[in-house]
């Protein structure tokens, strides 16, 4: 027997959703929408896309709220609805299996100079740097640090072990202080 | 430890966890200075722009829902999308309007109601009072029933220039949708008004001896007719343009029916352009089917995709 979930709780919206109240939708929007569009904003990269696969990803939430199993978080699955319309969208393949040097190749976890001119660096060239990152790096960031999702909740989302994605954290550190260091920002 | 401190960087960290990190780094400059690099990123990953209106994205997914039917035909789910479409137009409405309405339309009841109180009272025959009392309900519906339509449905079609609109125009069929739930809920509440109306007055027997039916049709057509030459000249120019136009036709038909000379062959056609019978209600049908296929056309701009600008 399910236990019935706590009124007002994400996943009582749910059940509202999927018997068909556009309120509780609207709810779910303005409860999520901040996390789940900066997400969206950070992978597509242009503001007029991220807004086309958010209006895709409320569309998707809007009829399979029903398919909702409440094992998962709500959270995970939502962002797990947005990837999938972001894919859809932006055609981007899933992201490609981690490589045998990816696994085995984990960065000095401690910071070295480059990642510590991170820092120094200031807002706008880092932003820059994270915009470069290839897809992968950039869905890992932007759900770590955008969305704020607990690293556990990004490995369900990514399908991917939890150490996979400390790993492709430290992978995109490191590709940052890479950009950076290549931007030779003049002072 | 080195492992928590992205996480921490983020605010995502539990309780104790942020607790033991806050704790270690007080103490640990190699750690300190790890987490200034991702707290750099923290800071400079997100985009820091406003989310999308709640209201346009909801409507516009209510809309999407009810056209883009995941199963085919009129499931239930969809008809319940479109329930909640409807729903969620008619809250869009402002409230001014269909109160206005019915003020206007209980203004007419009340004329009507007084005149024939009045008349009753000083007319010797009774059968010439009713007579005319009823031909002057039927005159007062037929006079102010349309206008308040026209008005009301003039303001539906909004132009490109809605934010909904812009969102929603992703297909011609999604604009159209829209157009006819917006038509149907204007236009169904002022029939609904205008039915009350002569209800009310037939009930009262202010109308006379007129009947339901008579006095009904004497608005019927007009109020179909006018309303549709609205709407169509609102999809094509625009409501301020569409609402002028039909003022200014109902003020030559008002004033054919009273002021200038009665027996006139135009004001004679104007009389009778503005009456209820078959041809002016297939005619009233035919331009407002023109109109909600023209308000798809209308929009202009390719239909995947959004427009290159965004309005001011």
């Amino acid at each position: 027997m399910a236990r019935r979930p706590e009124p007002g709780s994400d996943e009582d919206l749910l059940r509202s959703i999927a018997a068909g109240d556009a309120t509780a939708l609207s709810r779910l929007y303005e409860r999520h929408a901040g996390a789940l569009f900066g997400y969206l904003h950070r992978l597509a990269g242009d503001r007029m896309t991220a807004e086309e696969i958010l209006q895709d990803t409320m569309l998707a939430i809007w009829r399979s709220a029903g398919a909702f199993e409440s094992r998962a978080k709500v959270t995970t699955w939502l962002f797990g609805v947005a990837r999938r319309q972001a894919h859809n969208r932006l055609r981007v393949r899933p992201g490609p299996q981690p490589t045998a040097t990816e696994l085995s190749d984990r960065p000095d976890q401690g910071a070295g100079p480059e990642e510590l001119a991170i820092a120094a660096a200031g807002g706008t060239p880092v932003a820059a740097a994270i915009d470069l990152l290839p897809d992968h790096h950039r869905d890992v960031i932007a759900l770590v640090f955008v969305a704020g999702l607990p690293l556990a909740d990004v490995a369900e989302v990514l399908a991917i072990p939890i150490g996979t994605v400390k790993s492709r954290l430290f992978h995109a550190r490191a590709a940052v202080a890479a950009a950076l260091v290549a931007q030779e920002v003049p002072e | 430890m080195k492992d928590m401190l992205p996480a921490y960087a983020a605010g995502s960290l539990s309780g104790a966890d942020r607790d033991r990190v806050r704790a270690h780094v007080a103490g640990c400059p190699r750690c300190r200075a790890d987490l200034a690099g991702w707290q750099a990123i923290a800071d400079a990953a997100p985009p820091g722009t406003s989310i999308p209106d709640p209201g346009q994205v909801v409507r516009a997914v209510l809309t999407r829902s009810a056209i883009e039917g995941s199963t085919g035909g009129l499931s239930r789910r969809r008809l319940r999308h479109l329930a909640a479409l409807v729903l969620a137009e008619a809250r869009l409405i402002r409230l001014a309007v269909p109160i206005a309405s019915a003020l206007v339309m209980a203004l007419g009841v009340v004329l009507v109601l007084l005149q024939a109180a009045t008349s009753g009272a000083t007319a010797e025959d009774a059968v010439t009072a009713a007579f005319d009392a009823g031909g002057s309900a039927g005159l007062v519906l037929a006079l102010i029933a349309p206008i308040i339509a026209a008005a009301g449905v003039a303001g539906t079609y909004r132009s490109r220039h809605d934010p909904v609109a812009e969102l929603v125009a992703a297909t011609p069929a999604s604009s159209r949708l829209l157009l006819l739930v917006r038509i149907t809920l204007v236009f169904g509440y002022d029939l609904a008004l205008a039915v009350a109306a002569s209800v009310v007055l037939t009930a009262t027997d202010a109308a006379g001896t007129t009947s339901l039916n008579a006095l009904v049709a004497a608005w019927l057509g007009p109020m179909a007719l006018l309303s549709s030459v609205s709407l169509l000249i609102a999809v094509q120019f625009g409501p301020d343009v569409a609402l002028g136009v039909a003022a200014g036709l109902w003020a030559i038909r008002v004033l054919s029916g009273s002021v200038l000379t009665r027996d006139a062959w135009p004001t004679r056609f104007v009389v009778d352009a503005w009456s209820t019978n078959t041809a002016v209600l297939v005619a009233s049908a035919g331009l407002a089917a023109a109109a909600v296929i023209l308000a798809g056309r209308v929009s202009g701009e390719p239909h995947h995709g959004r427009r290159a600008t965004h309005p001011l």
